[in-house]
């Protein structure tokens, strides 16, 4: 079942169309990592999420409500922004307690929350926290109603690596219990916690689906090939036009195809007719991070 | 929802110092409005009495516990205004700069219940501040003068307290709309600023807001018209009304 589900949904600025008929399928109680470059539409699509701003054209369905027509589903929906705005001159408590009076949670939760972010027994004032501290206490304050579905936007991107490991180790041990929307530029992160990717340019969706599923996709069209004479193979292999791209590296030569059938057979058949010794063939599982530039580029 | 803001408001309010702020300014006004008016009149002679000013005589009318609370609405009208205004103008227009409505918004708040309550809270507690400021006045008005007019000073305070409505209503207004302190304290000026100068108007005058300031000094002087108060209280109403209304409004449909 998807909890988050969104049909044409669009924001236009002026003559800047931040998101474009973004249609999105979330299912529950996945971490779906939302990607793109800077500027490509992640916040603003976020902000459509929690009726921050108003859809040009399109809705989104989110735990079963039309997010046009109602916001009650915003009680079941923790929020960390990008840059997390707090009263700073309330302690981490004293803001929580504000938070859990207008959300009517019981102050119980309070000291839960604080003991998973780790801020429990700090008493100083939220203006004299650090970044990190900062965003642990919005996670806090995202988890406090207990909720069913996460939206985490950049929550790593101004981090130390330190403060980066128990960010995405809090998420990592929240898989399963909640639905998480993490949106960030960082594909290492995506790639180590999140199920489900979804790949935005210029306002566009460009790619929406499961990341060992793309892996595999991706994977049917690079091929590792150690031989003995690499060069001999790359002056060979140019001439066929089945080959996309070869590039070397400390294993072999990585071979991108368009046909990997084709290439399957023809290869080994190659480097027996050129009298090359093969001592590796294999096909490649891409990172994201080639996913990514391949898309996005 | 509104009574939980309005506990958040409160909470901001005693943390962030403003709260002690406007007790000290109306409890310093309360106090020394009827001691400037006792006292001034005995400064000045005693000033004159040195060898350069000899020959020189002034003579000044004995002060009366209307001299008192005309010092007191023009301390109203004038610095604690002002204070009340720095004090409350930034309450939408921070929160939309700093982030913290956003946050507030996305969990589930109504927009227009964020900027009710904010207003509701504003009125209340300047209206407990003036009215506790004016018990002071009124106790050392006695004190000092051993005479007082407490139904037309009462009265007058009323006309300041729906004069503080709709000043509040045009603060609310403005930081719904400015996007910085600084934007909307120039918008609240901008108009403050048009409406004074509209009132030069006499046709104009009875509909004006700024009437019922100069209204409260016929009040403590003559004593309480009703008849020439009605026309401006009703239309201060109105006008706050609708300030509000297109507060909400605007912020309702604002990007955050």
């Amino acid at each position: 079942m998807n909890v988050i589900e969104t049909f044409n949904l669009s924001k236009y600025f002026k003559d800047k169309r931040a998101v474009d008929d973004l249609n999105l399928e979330i299912p529950e109680g996945v971490i779906f990592g939302y990607l793109g470059p800077n500027g490509a539409g992640k916040t603003t699509t976020i902000k459509l999420l929690l009726n921050l701003i108003k859809p040009t054209k399109g809705y989104a369905i989110i735990l079963g409500e039309n997010i046009t027509k109602n916001k009650n589903y915003l009680k079941k929906v923790g929020f960390l922004p990008d840059v997390p705005s707090f009263y700073n001159f309330f302690t981490a408590h004293e803001y929580l307690d504000t938070i859990a009076d207008i959300l009517g949670v019981n102050k119980v939760r309070i000291d839960e929350v604080l003991e998973i972010v780790e801020l429990k027994n700090e008493k100083r004032r939220i203006g004299t926290f650090s970044r990190g501290m900062k965003q642990r206490l919005g996670i806090a304050q995202a988890l406090l109603s207990d909720p069913e579905i996460l939206i985490l936007d950049e929550p790593t991107s101004a981090l130390d690596p330190q403060g980066r490991r128990e960010i995405l180790d809090l998420v990592s041990s929240l898989k399963g219990e909640k639905t998480i929307f993490f949106s960030t530029h960082i594909l290492s992160d995506v790639e180590r916690v999140c199920d489900r990717v979804g790949i935005i340019k210029e306002g566009k969706l460009i790619l929406n689906d499961d990341i060992e599923k793309l892996k595999k996709t991706f994977s049917k069209r690079v091929i590792l090939v150690g031989v003995n004479e690499k060069y001999k193979l790359i002056e060979r292999l140019k001439k066929e036009d089945w080959v996309e791209e070869i590039s070397l590296s400390t294993d072999g030569l990585k071979i991108k195809v368009k046909d990997i059938e084709k290439a399957g057979k023809l290869i080994p058949q190659i480097i027996s007719e050129e009298n090359i010794s093969l001592y590796r063939f294999e096909l490649l599982e891409p990172t994201l991070e080639e996913i990514f530039l391949e898309v996005v580029l | 929802m509104i009574w939980k803001l309005m506990k958040k408001e409160w909470k901001e309010f005693l943390k962030t110092g403003r709260l002690y702020v406007l007790l000290f300014v109306f409890l310093f006004f309360g106090v020394s409005s009827p001691a400037i008016a006792k006292f001034t009149p005995e400064l000045i002679k005693s000033l004159v009495q040195g060898e350069d000013f000899q020959g020189l005589i002034i003579q000044m009318p004995l002060p009366t516990w209307k001299d008192s609370f005309l010092q007191f609405f023009k301390n109203l009208n004038q610095l604690i205004f002002f204070v009340l205004v720095l004090v409350f103008i930034g309450s939408i227009a921070e929160e939309k700069n700093k982030g913290t409505a956003q946050v507030i918004c996305a969990l589930g708040v109504d927009r227009k219940k964020f900027v009710l309550s904010k207003f509701i809270f504003q009125t209340i507690s300047s209206m407990i501040f003036v009215i506790f400021s004016y018990m002071l006045v009124a106790y050392y008005t006695y004190f000092l003068f051993s005479d007082i007019d407490i139904y037309s000073s009462f009265f007058a305070t009323i006309l300041y307290l729906i004069y503080i409505i709709f000043v509040l209503s045009l603060s609310i207004f403005s930081s719904s709309i400015g996007s910085s302190i600084l934007q909307a304290g120039s918008i609240f000026f901008v108009v403050f600023i048009l409406l004074n100068i509209l009132s030069i108007f006499p046709k104009l005058q009875p509909y004006n807001p700024i009437t019922l300031s100069s209204l409260q000094n016929s009040y403590i002087i003559k004593g309480v018209m009703w008849s020439e108060a009605i026309r401006p209280i009703v239309s201060t109403l109105i006008i706050s009304i609708l300030l509000l209304i297109n507060a909400i409004w605007h912020f309702d449909r604002k990007d955050l």
